[in-house]
Order: structure tokens, then C-alpha cells, then sequence
């Protein structure tokens, strides 16, 4: 059993998506995925828009390009969160780049280009793109588009269902060019099920042949290995490729990030995020540079950095984390930013009522990782497949007790880390 | 620094679970009002007010823990404590009885959610073991001069007589314990606490499946003689209770499963009046190991089903033979004594084991 939680999008599912003021410094994000980014730039070193300023090797590649021109000030590799900060000239001169028409492209030349882009998955994992898509000769039959946004609050990537159809069916098509699926799948949720004739009849218009998917509005809907089952039927296991199934799956964030890299020949230098929350003044789906920090953000809406009676949030309620340090960037994979009221706990004995492992879409028994973290039990967190656990919050949430979960989860996973 | 998630659901805590058994019993309050007066409410008042104050002082003297005290818990144990003895039974028994529920039934384990038996049925086997005399005399159950209203029949349309009082027993009939006046009231409330998730079908459904199943199989069957509301109010209130029951779902269908059958075999074994709460408290006591050998099959994972099967196996038989002993122990009138060693063998493990981890939350 999955379970439904409000929704909450409906304040910021229709507006269209407006473009936030650039901040006048910017915090680029070095953490990538598994292997930080090594800055190419130095401090003082002035630098264009589009440019590249870091990038990591190897299978797992990534590179980070600037959003605006400016001048680099500090590199900070240390701190809690390693980045470049530039200041921005608001000049926006841009980098001269050398394209060749998208109809031309080969497969290498398309993974090439994602590589270099910087293109990562938008959906939290950040995720190398190009790896994804680099099959190496396995036989996709599946290509899974995932738009089910299961957070509450979050509506980016239903405004960019909504709004940027054609640019989100473009990317599919240049995709399909390098991974071949015999089937291309939007996986919707039911409570979004009025895109399913807009998407249909865009694709029609562009002669791609897809198939839409309803899924229930439960949580986590939008988890990777939750909408592999919901799609295909397949139950693959934590930590399995997909595409050793015979299954690519995208989100449409990232699509529309491709999109932006192959017609406007832009890095994914800038994404679309949902601000929102009980205590936003100004919600709605916004276009940001990757970089922005959170400060910049309320300030845009007419809010005061505070972190004593609001609780500001980078990403969804359910996975995302509490910024306590204004200049905290979005990045790659931030889906949005909420401002909401702080979260009162309280706490009592767990009462047994095994709530949490009816939610748990991985089905474990979370209660028991917060008695065997306790205890520092590291062969029994085991036994209870701890490293099973994605993180998705569920079991917090619907625990009436308090019980602190996902503090165990977190904790127990270092154990097992460290063990 | 505040972990994820950063929502929560509207009145969903532990108060909101208790505040939900205490409207689905109230019906079976207030039948019991209609049937005896104000002498069936002043004891249930009674209980709720000794189960507080020891509570209270529980929570001052041990586990400093004060926001348990009003959590609901406490006045959900009185309730169905006194809806399983007399509307008769002596005050100061009663007294007694709530005070043990919460002292031996739940403090001693470490408070709310870690006692691994109903607390309600420990503290009516207390006032069993302790009170023996007036407890198992027949003259507890001669209540009818106490009656207030007396069950007619309700029916006036139906034809038969036969029918009409079979049916009218099934909503009001004024014999047996506090809370066994109404079968359709207790069906409400049960439907009540499954509509609000508070309790799943599993277990009630295993149970009466399996209990109603075992007189087909054996003969004679239908001279064993138990009561429908007693059994109805075991299922829905006391086997489906939160600390006591096993957590994941294949496990509450195998424990609802197991009371079923065991309740059967203490009929059969002659165990009068005592059999579902026996049943209930033999498999309270292997609930924990349930839900261990019912772990769901975690996402993607293979299911060593050899081992498992095994396990449910080596688990049933000790099931059974614990059965058999409770049993021979009743035929002997030998149950009191497994009371003392209860309670010799919890103080000892309260105070070098679960002393320590009371701050804990589980």
C-alpha cells in the first residue's frame, strides 16, 4: 500500500513560468555526482556566460558552466558546500559556441554534447546524462519519461509538461536518436490527467508515436524504481541499472534541459524550480540560474532571510533539506524552494501501529532501524536492509508518533558506511 | 537542524489514534448505561480515574515521560477492562484492576508502546489471580436484579418469535460483561476503526475465519458453548490493539489466524470464560516474533521461502504447545501462579533492562 498525501500544487500548477532576477553573485555548486567538480578557473579570472569553470573525468564525468559573466571571487573546495562564488557584471556576454543543425548530430556527437553540457538528472540523483544514455549496445524496448512530481508543492515539471510541450517532445526525438526505445511512455499522475490529450496531441503534431501512463497519486509515485513497476510491471532492486532491463527512464526536467542545449545551444546553466509554501508570499514555476542563492530567492519574493519562524526548504517537503546558510545554491537537481512554517515534533513512544511499513514503497520495516540505531546495531540494521532504503520520507511522515526515523536512517546508514 | 520530511498530516498522532478507539467504544458505554445504570458508568469512571492517577504517578517516580499521561492510552485500557468483567464486580477490584492494568501492563515495559501484552487483559487477569473468590463465583454474573432495562423484543413486525428475540439479542441483551450488550454496536465501532485506519481487517478477519472454521472440522462442535459479543469484542478491540499485534500485514493475518484457533482449542479444553482472553495474551506474547518471521519481502529482493516456511513452522508449534500448557494449568486451577512468575520475571526485567532505555522512543 502507497499512501496519498495532499497534493498542494494547486496554488503554483498553473501559473507560467517566469524568469527570476539574476542574483548579483552566484554560488556554483562543485558537489556532483559521486566524485566532486574540479574548478577550471581561478580566483579573479573573469568569465562569459556559458563558459565552462569545472568538470570531473571518468565514467561519472560532469561539468559546471557559468550562468552569467562576471568575475570569479572565491573558490571555496572546503566549505560545507564546495563553490565557485562570481560575481555577476550583468553584461551577460556570452561564450561563442560552435553548433552544428540538430538534424546532423550523430549518437556520438548527441552523447558528446550532453556530456559537455553538463546535463545531469533533474530530479535529485543528478545522475550523469550522458552515462545513462551511453547503452553501449543494450537494446532499450523502454523509455520512460517521468513526470509524476509525487512531492507536494512542487509543480515544475507539470509547468513544463504544460508549457513547454514542444521543447520537452524535441529532446525525446533527439534521444531516441542515440537509445533506440521500441516504446516511449510519459508516466502522469492521475491528478494531472488533463495533460494526457495535450501531450498526445503535441506529439501527434511532431509524429512521435508515445503512450501515456496514469499512475495513482500516491507517494513516492515519482521514485525511480516505483514507476519502472508502475510502467512495465518490473521490480528490479535497489542499485540495478535500468537499462540492463531494457529500460531508460528521464525526467522531464532534464529533457527540457537537453532541449535548451541543442536549439539554444545552452549548458544547463539554469533550470525551472517551484517556489512555494504556507509562508511564500509570491509562489509560482520559476526559471533560475543553477548557482542562485536562496537568499536571492526570497528577497525576489519579497521575503526577509530568517531562519527563526519559517523553515526554508530546497527541494520538496518530503526529501528536501532545511537551508540554515542564505547562500546556499540551487543546483542541478533542486526542484524547487518552499518557505514553511517550522515543523513542531511531538515526540512519543512508538506505538507499534506498523504504519511505517505499510507506506514504505521499498517495503522494510523502518521501525526497526530506529531501535537498532539506538542500540548502534549495525548486523541487525543490516539484517533489516537498511542500504534498501531510499530515503523518500514516508515513513516520517505518517508516523504518529515522532518517532525519528529518519534520523536513524540517516545515522544507520553511516554505521553501515563506516562498518 | 530539522531532518525531512517537513510536512505532516493534520491530526494524525498517537492522542488522535486513542481519541478514535475511545468514540468507537463509547457506544458500548452508553449500552451499558442503558442496562445497569449509573452503577456500570461510576465503575468505568472509576477505572479511567485510578488508570490517570497511576499514570501520573508513574510518569513522576519513573519515566518522567508527562505527556504520556494524557495520550489517550491510559482511559482506552480502563474502558476495555471493565467492558470484560461484571457490571457487579466489587469497586475496590476494579480499583485495583486499572491500577495493575497500567503499573504491570505497561509501565513495567518501559510506557506506552513497548508492553508486549494487551494492557487491559493483564489487569483482568490480576483481578482474577488476586481476587479470586469473588472473581470466578457464579453469583459475579447474577446481575439481573440490576437491570435497568430489560431486552425485549424490538422487532414488533416480525411474525416469529424466535427470530424476533435472536435478532433483538444481537443489538441490545443485557447478559454477560460491561461491553457484551450489543453485538451490533461493537460491529459499529469496529467498522468505525477500520474506516479511520486504526485497525486493519487482517486480524479481525483471520480470526473469526478461523475460529468459525474449526467448528466445521470438529464434531460436536456446536455444543461448546462461548459468547458471540465476548469473542466480537476480543477481535475488534483487545487482539487489534497497536503495541500488542504484530506490524506488517502478513503477520496480522497469521496472528488474527492463531487467536482463532486458539481460542478454539481452549473451548475445547475446557477453559470457561477465560478463553479469548488467554488466546489473546498467548499470542501477545509471541507477537514480536511474528513480525519478524513475517518480514515483508523487501522490494527486488528474493524471499528465501525454505526458511521461512520452516520458521512458521518451528513458531506454530510452540504456539500450540504453550496452549496445552495454559490448558493443563486451567484444569489444574494452576493460572495464578504463571501470574506471580509474570510478575517476579518483569520487575527483574524492568529494572536491569528496560529501566535503561526508557527515555528511548521505541
Amino acid at each position: 500500500m502507497l499512501m496519498h498525501i495532499p497534493s498542494l500544487k494547486s496554488k503554483t500548477k498553473k501559473t507560467s513560468i517566469t524568469t527570476l532576477e539574476a542574483s548579483p553573485f552566484l554560488y556554483m555548486p562543485l558537489q556532483a555526482y559521486k566524485t566532486p567538480l574540479k574548478p577550471l578557473v581561478n580566483v579573479g579570472d573573469l568569465v562569459l556566460k556559458n563558459e565552462k569553470i569545472a568538470k570531473s573525468n571518468g565514467v561519472f564525468a560532469g561539468s559546471l558552466h557559468s550562468p552569467v559573466s562576471g568575475k570569479i571571487i572565491a573558490i571555496e573546495t572546503e566549505s560545507e558546500f564546495p563553490h565557485i562564488k562570481i560575481e555577476n557584471d550583468f553584461l551577460d556576454t556570452c561564450i561563442e559556441i560552435n553548433s552544428t543543425s540538430v538534424e546532423h548530430l550523430t549518437e556520438e556527437e548527441i552523447l558528446e554534447t550532453i556530456k559537455n553540457f553538463g546535463i545531469e538528472g533533474s530530479g535529485g540523483a543528478k545522475f550523469p546524462t550522458h552515462t545513462k544514455y551511453n547503452t553501449q549496445q543494450k537494446n532499450i524496448s523502454h523509455f520512460i519519461i517521468n513526470g509524476a512530481e509525487c512531492e507536494p508543492y512542487l509543480s515544475a515539471d507539470y509547468a513544463v509538461m504544460q508549457q513547454e510541450t514542444e521543447a520537452l517532445l524535441k529532446a525525446i526525438q533527439l534521444v531516441q536518436k542515440v537509445i533506440k526505445a521500441e516504446k516511449i511512455t510519459f508516466g502522469i499522475e492521475k491528478q494531472h490527467k488533463e495533460l494526457q490529450s495535450h501531450l498526445l496531441k503535441n506529439a501527434k503534431k511532431l509524429n512521435i508515436s508515445i503512450q501515456i501512463k496514469l499512475l495513482p497519486n500516491t507517494y513516492p509515485q515519482g521514485g525511480e524504481l516505483q514507476l519502472i513497476k508502475a510502467v512495465t510491471g518490473k521490480e528490479l532492486p535497489k542499485g540495478s541499472i535500468p537499462a540492463e532491463h531494457g529500460i531508460t527512464v528521464s525526467n522531464v526536467g532534464t529533457l527540457w534541459a537537453i532541449y535548451e542545449a541543442f536549439y539554444n545551444e545552452q549548458p544547463y546553466i539554469e533550470r525551472i524550480i517551484t517556489i512555494s509554501g504556507e509562508k511564500a508570499i509570491n509562489r509560482g514555476n520559476f526559471k533560475v540560474a543553477i548557482g542562485t542563492p536562496v537568499s536571492h530567492i526570497l528577497e525576489e519574493i519579497g521575503l526577509p532571510w530568517n531562519t527563526e519562524n519559517q523553515t526554508v526548504i530546497l527541494g520538496g517537503p518530503m526529501m528536501g533539506k532545511a537551508i540554515y546558510q542564505p547562500e546556499t545554491p540551487i543546483n542541478k537537481g533542486s526542484g524547487g524552494v518552499l518557505i514553511l512554517p517550522n515543523p513542531t515534533n511531538k515526540r512519543y513512544n512508538c506505538i507499534q501501529c506498523g504504519y511505517c511499513t505499510d507506506v514504505c514503497p521499498q517495503h522494510l520495516m523502518p521501525m526497526e532501524f530506529a531501535r537498532y540505531n539506538t542500540e548502534k546495531n549495525i548486523q541487525k540494521l543490516y539484517e533489516f536492509n537498511l542500504n534498501d532504503c531510499i530515503e523518500c520520507g514516508a515513513c516520517a511522515y505518517i508516523c504518529p508518533s515522532d518517532v525519528p526515523l529518519m534520523k536513524s536512517i540517516v545515522e544507520g546508514k553511516n554505521l553501515l558506511h563506516n562498518a | 537542524m530539522s531532518l525531512n520530511p517537513y510536512i505532516k498530516p493534520k491530526f494524525e498522532t498517537t492522542t488522535t489514534v486513542m481519541v478514535d478507539v475511545i468514540i468507537a467504544l463509547l457506544p458500548l458505554s452508553i449500552l451499558s448505561y442503558i442496562a445497569y445504570g449509573m452503577q456500570a458508568i461510576q465503575l468505568q469512571l472509576l477505572a479511567i480515574g485510578v488508570a490517570l492517577v497511576t499514570e501520573l504517578i508513574s510518569a513522576v517516580l519513573v519515566t518522567k515521560n508527562y505527556r504520556s499521561i494524557l495520550d489517550g492510552s491510559a482511559v482506552v485500557t480502563a474502558l476495555l477492562m471493565c467492558f470484560t468483567i461484571s457490571p457487579i464486580t466489587p469497586w475496590y477490584i476494579v480499583a485495583f484492576g486499572a491500577a495493575s492494568a497500567i503499573l504491570f501492563g505497561k509501565i513495567v515495559w518501559g510506557g506506552l508502546g513497548k508492553n508486549r501484552f494487551n494492557p487491559a487483559l493483564v489487569g483482568r487477569e490480576f483481578m482474577a489471580t488476586f481476587f479470586p473468590v469473588i472473581m470466578t463465583s457464579a453469583g459475579i454474573w447474577a446481575t439481573t436484579s440490576y437491570i435497568q432495562t430489560p431486552a425485549t423484543h424490538l422487532f414488533p413486525g416480525l411474525t416469529s418469535d424466535y427470530l424476533n428475540s435472536y435478532l433483538s439479542g444481537l443489538v441490545y441483551k443485557t447478559s454477560g460483561a460491561m461491553g457484551e450488550y450489543s453485538i451490533v454496536a461493537i460491529a459499529i465501532g469496529g467498522l468505525y476503526l477500520l474506516i479511520r485506519n486504526r485497525i486493519s481487517w487482517h486480524i479481525p478477519f483471520a480470526l473469526l475465519a478461523v475460529f468459525f472454521a474449526c467448528f466445521w472440522f470438529v464434531p460436536d462442535g456446536d455444543d461448546l458453548k462461548f459468547s458471540l459479543a465476548g469473542v466480537l469484542l476480543g477481535t475488534i478491540f483487545m487482539a487489534t490493539d497497536m503495541p500488542s499485534s504484530p506490524t506488517n500485514t502478513n503477520g496480522k493475518l497469521y496472528y488474527g489466524g492463531m487467536i482463532g484457533l486458539v481460542t478454539f482449542l481452549l473451548l475445547l479444553g475446557k477453559v470457561s470464560y477465560e478463553y479469548m482472553s488467554f488466546s489473546i495474551l498467548i499470542l501477545n506474547g509471541f507477537s514480536r516474533f511474528i513480525s519478524l518471521v513475517f518480514k515483508p519481502k523487501v522490494w527486488g529482493q528474493p524471499l528465501d521461502w525454505q526458511s521461512r516456511i520452516e520458521q512458521i513452522f518451528l513458531l506454530t508449534l510452540a504456539i500450540l504447545g504453550v496452549t496445552l500448557a495454559v490448558i493443563s494449568l486451567d484444569y489444574y486451577h494452576m493460572i495464578p501462579y504463571l501470574v506471580y512468575v509474570y510478575i517476579v520475571y518483569i520487575i527483574f526485567k524492568f529494572n536491569f533492562s528496560f529501566l535503561k532505555n526508557i527515555s528511548n522512543p521505541i
